[in-house]
């Protein structure tokens, strides 16, 4: 018996999506970031999700309840090399005066945070419903 | 006595449904969590749970009310939203939370109002 039904999966998503903001965040961080640590530039890392099968209760015979979470399955980096440009003054430059920039787009990370941040409302709402459901049970016997 | 006034089917029917949405409201949250999870199928309450309980409902049966078991299927039909399989539509999903959880409340105040009636029929004052 659960009293808030639907908060193990919700919870699991949240922390899922905070991730992907947090990604996101490192990516835009470091849009123009020319040289990382292994010497080349930074190349954007994408994160992707998968369903997790995770025990969210009993039933009422006593067997598990099995519900549907979701985990960050990986955080790969995108192999697409970044643009080209000009700028024999910078000191990433190689003898031709050519730099190599990051692979990530603004406007992909933007739109990527917003549906990221629309994701984590929607299971903020399901949160506020069970707590909602909650309060209505609770208030049967009064 | 009093167990035979809360055994009464209109009791076990509608402790049957607030256990039905329960579920349903955990189905939707795992859909909803899963809304970007790549090639995720929603799941929900079996298609035919309503048509069968309803059965047993005109029928009186009350044994078979409170035995019966509510069983979630995965959603195969549900048009696919995102070119990876993934068939969770978030607006759809949201208005079906909303929608449950008004059956929710709905049911919660019908079992608090039909208890108030029996205590009023004890006390002999309304409450």
């Amino acid at each position: 018996m659960n009293i808030m039904p639907g908060l193990e999966s919700t919870a699991s998503a949240l922390a899922a999506e905070k991730v992907r903001l947090d990604v996101i965040g490192q990516n835009i961080a470091n849009a123009h970031t020319t040289k990382g640590p292994d010497g080349k530039p930074y190349s954007r890392q994408l994160v992707s999700f998968e369903t997790k099968l995770m025990e969210i209760g009993t039933n009422s015979d006593g067997s598990k309840k099995m519900g549907t979470g979701v985990s960050v399955k990986s955080i790969t980096s995108d192999p697409k090399s970044g643009p080209l440009v000009y700028n024999p003054g910078h000191p990433d430059a190689d003898e031709k005066g050519m730099v190599r920039l990051p692979n990530v787009n603004l406007t992909h990370e933007m739109v990527d945070m917003i549906a990221a941040s629309r994701s984590y409302e929607a299971n903020l709402e399901v949160v506020r419903t069970a707590k909602q459901m909650a309060q209505n049970a609770l208030r049967i016997g009064r | 006595m009093i167990d035979q006034i809360l055994e009464r089917e209109n009791y076990v029917l509608a402790k049957k449904m607030l256990d039905v949405s329960q579920a349903r409201h955990e189905a939707i949250s795992g859909n909803l969590a899963n809304a970007e999870t790549p090639g995720y199928k929603r799941v929900d309450i079996k298609a035919n749970f309503p048509d069968e309980l309803k059965k047993l409902a005109e029928s009186n049966d009350v044994e078979s009310i409170s035995k019966l078991q509510t069983r979630l299927e995965t959603d195969l039909n549900s048009p696919i939203v995102r070119p990876d399989g993934n068939n969770v539509q978030l607006d759809s999903e949201l208005l079906k939370m909303s929608e449950n959880a008004m059956q929710y409340e709905f049911l919660t105040q019908y079992t608090a109002n039909s208890m108030k009636r029996i205590k009023t029929a004890i006390t002999g004052r309304v409450q």
